[in-house]
């Protein structure tokens, strides 16, 4: 009896790791320990310049990196905003401090234009990282120039959220359906989400559908301040933003529309909306002020699990609006701020900095750090619709609908200067929302202004860096 | 060499080498050749390390062309390029013009606000301490405390707008005021916060100016049958020139580098509706990473602001000359 409790405890053991194991990860393991016996490293370090979003869950992985290879970790916390310019002061200084660097892949090109981060293809193709189950266009926004310089494990592109106890209100529903000839629900386009929108627009005061509005609620919520409406403004504008000769689309009525659209917006949005980041328009959602929210899809969670939302299993979440191209329905959804690591070309131990990074982003550990209790990372994988642990966390809804919604997920512009072309549209954008200029104006100007750009950081090698990234599928969008 | 005499062997040892020699330089630099040139010496090494290299270094990558997205081995000499380019970029004029427009504004309220309080609390006799260190709190204040809390006042449906909402209504104003979205109110929150901060800094330079103003003049004045407003205008304001030069140069330096405010209330936004100068060249070096354009605007200003500066100290010198003059 003893022995057979003995061999049951024995096979319980040998079981539980065996349901974590994860070849890549593993793989990751093995060879840090090998390098360090190889190399006879005494201590190893590895340091990484961390978003001061994950400093409340990054350390227990750093922990069990440390546990598993005893490689310990030095964390240097800094908010998002300022770590594009810390890494290229690196650049310019090349102290090599830092081995790792974790921010959004739209600071790839800067970075590896100035050689501060390294390509991993040599690396990837010793160790065979794992991107199966990663939708491509989350996949392929890891390269810059044909090579691998990032990997992510964050899915936070964009997706739309409703409020469904208004979808479902039946008086709303016929009233809608009378007037639009349509059923209330997921908006196929930009134009119905638009439509919805000032369709729930509702004054302070006001009783509609058996409901009295003691607040006002707007149709809308999207991100319209500077540093942010270039995250959005992809929703609008139908196909890429240059064509294969690097010669901006936006002055074309095609951008004319999507700017008109982008700013017509505001008007069923709050009044104050061009000062709004994530910390203002997360709690106004859960305020139940709204009836529907473009936003990250960690909004959701939030709205759910806030003690002051009023709104909890009250969302209803859709897959990003899309646009009728040549009658066809195209949905893009930006990926507006998923993180990933990328290692320092002064690093002293590059290849155990990429270990760690194929360790944390392999299929098993990137399921660990999205479902974190305290983490920020969303799920991006197609198994992660099955991971109890990541829908216990998210929802199923939510988990669902941004798998589904990550086959649309198009990654911002990964060319050089990249900042400096969204910053153009941002200002742009911000004069016409404020009816300081038209559309036309705003397009003329921004395509002035990107055309510098581009002569100014190279002509010749931005139109090879964006013919590259278009063939490869980035933006999902083709010539 | 100093030798010691062991009795047996007068060969110095490496430790008395090293002595006599650190004796010897001590003596060379205590003597009266030497002695009074070492302030000086230092100075210059000071200016020399701290000044003059990073000044060359700005001039000399403001001459070539380089943006920090390309390592610094391929950066190569444009000229005059980057200097061109600056004084035709649109956005450095409208930045510098609201840099000014902001200032202005800014220190004109400072200095009058700051002037009358210091005038009342210079009054105050039993409760002075106390409003001298009330008026002074503001300015303690980390600036980054600064913006996060006027950043909450002035959310559309903040306590600013909850505050002024009678008043506006009474005139039929929407009061949802967007002051950090609207171009023109976003303006002003930036001024307001500025001037709540830094109405503290010329409060504490008119408060000494009043202590320090000749009472044996005001009294004179007030036994000759001079009208308290007499006194104030013919006596003390005469006397208070100086001080309110310091201010307004102090003030105006300060002022024309804004950067805090910005950053922290409206990120340069909306649109470029609240950029300042100093926004302006942080975004282009830092964001945007053109060192070199970052270079030339930044000599460019240099040139701009001393000459400024130059003006507010040629006045500070003939204020101060008048005044010695009349107390004379």
């Amino acid at each position: 009896m003893q022995r057979l409790l003995w061999a049951l405890l024995a096979l319980i053991a040998w079981s539980i790791p065996q349901a974590y194991a994860d070849p890549v990860a593993d793989r990751a393991v093995a060879a840090a320990k090998d390098y360090i016996k190889a190399k006879n490293l005494k201590d190893p370090k590895l340091t990484i310049l961390l978003s001061s979003l994950y400093n409340n869950s990054f350390p227990d992985f750093a922990k069990k990196w440390e546990e598993l290879t005893g490689v310990k970790f030095e964390i240097v916390p800094l908010g998002y905003t300022d770590i594009p310019a810390k890494i290229m002061q690196e650049g310019v200084a090349k102290t090599g401090v830092y081995d790792i660097f974790n921010d959004f892949p739209y600071t790839m090109p800067d970075a590896a234009g100035a050689k501060v981060v390294m390509p991993l293809d040599q690396y990837a193709a010793k160790y065979k990282p794992d991107f199966n189950g990663v939708a491509d266009g989350l996949k392929y926004q890891q390269y810059y120039d044909g090579k691998l310089y990032i990997m992510v494990n964050d899915g936070d592109h964009l997706i739309l959220v409703l409020r469904k106890d208004l979808v479902e209100n039946p008086q709303a529903r016929a009233e809608y359906k009378a007037k639009f000839g349509k059923d209330l629900g997921c908006p196929d386009t930009v134009d119905e989400w638009a439509q919805q929108a000032a369709f729930f627009q509702t004054k302070e005061g006001d009783t509609r559908w058996g409901i009295k509005f003691e607040k006002p609620l707007y149709g809308a919520l999207g991100y319209r301040s500077v540093n942010f409406s270039h995250r959005h403004f992809p929703v609008y504008m139908k196909g890429l933003w240059f064509d294969k000769d690097m010669k901006p689309r936006i002055n074309t009525p095609d951008g004319i529309a999507a700017i008109k659209a982008f700013a017509a917006s505001v008007d069923h949005m709050p009044k104050d909306i061009q000062g709004w980041g994530t910390p203002q328009i997360y709690p106004f959602w859960g305020s139940g002020q709204a009836y529907s929210a473009m936003s990250f899809p960690s909004i959701v969670g939030f709205a759910n699990s806030n003690p002051n939302s009023v709104i909890k299993g009250k969302q209803m979440t859709c897959l990003i609006p899309g646009q009728m191209i040549a009658g066809k329905l195209e949905r893009r959804s930006p990926q507006a701020a998923g993180t990933g690591y990328m290692v320092s070309s002064y690093s002293k131990h590059p290849e155990l900095a990429y270990l760690f990074v194929q360790w944390f982003t392999s299929p098993g550990v990137s399921d660990e750090a999205v479902a974190h209790p305290k983490g920020f990372w969303d799920p991006y994988r197609d198994a992660h619709v099955t991971n109890k642990a990541i829908l216990d966390r998210f929802g199923e809804d939510m988990v669902k609908t941004t798998i589904e919604n990550s086959k649309y997920a198009a990654s911002l512009l990964l060319i050089e200067g990249n900042y400096e072309y969204f910053k153009i549209l941002d200002n742009n954008l911000a004069d016409v929302m404020n009816k300081n200029i038209t559309a036309e104006e705003a397009a003329k100007r921004i395509e002035a202004g990107w055309n510098k750009v581009t002569s100014d950081v190279g002509r010749s090698t931005q139109i090879q860096i964006w013919r590259k990234g278009v063939e490869l599928g980035i933006y999902l969008d083709k010539f | 060499m100093v030798e010691i005499s062991t009795g047996v062997s007068s060969i110095p040892t490496e430790t008395q080498t090293t002595s006599g020699a650190l004796r010897r330089l001590g003596k060379w630099l205590a003597s009266d050749r030497i002695f009074p040139k070492i302030p000086f010496v230092m100075v210059e090494a000071l200016f020399f390390l701290v000044i003059l290299v990073p000044f060359i270094l700005t001039i000399y990558i403001s001459l070539l062309k380089w943006r920090a997205n390309r390592p610094f081995e391929q950066a190569f000499f444009s000229g005059l390029e980057n200097y061109r380019a600056v004084l035709e970029s649109d956005l450095f004029w409208f930045a510098l013009v609201r840099t000014f427009y902001f200032s202005g504004v800014a220190v004109a309220v400072e200095l009058v606000v700051g002037f009358v309080l210091a005038m009342l609390v210079s009054q105050c006799t039993r409760s002075r301490k106390f409003y001298t260190t009330i008026f002074l709190v503001p300015m303690m204040i980390v600036p980054i405390v600064v913006g996060y809390n006027f950043s909450m006042i002035y959310i559309d449906s903040g306590p600013l707008n909850q505050l002024l909402a009678p008043l506006l209504q009474l005139f039929g104003i929407d009061p949802r005021i967007r002051w950090l979205s609207h171009p023109i109110a976003a303006q002003w929150a930036i001024i307001i916060a500025d001037i709540w901060q830094w109405t503290s800094l010329t409060f504490l330079i008119f408060l000494s100016g009043f202590s320090a103003l000749p009472q044996q003049l005001v009294n004179a004045a007030r036994v000759m049958g001079a009208t308290p407003w007499q006194v104030f205008w013919r006596v003390q304001f005469p006397l208070l020139k100086p001080a309110i030069v310091i201010a307004v140069i102090i003030r105006s330096m300060e002022a024309l580098k804004m950067f805090d405010p910005v950053v922290l209330l409206t990120f340069g936004g909306p649109g470029t509706s609240t950029q300042t100068v100093a926004y302006f060249l942080w975004e282009q070096v830092w964001v945007f990473n053109k060192f070199s354009f970052g270079a030339a605007a930044s000599i460019l200003l240099l040139i701009m602001f001393s000459i400024l500066i130059y003006i507010g100290i040629y006045m500070l010198i003939r204020q101060r000359s008048i005044v010695v003059g009349r107390a004379a």
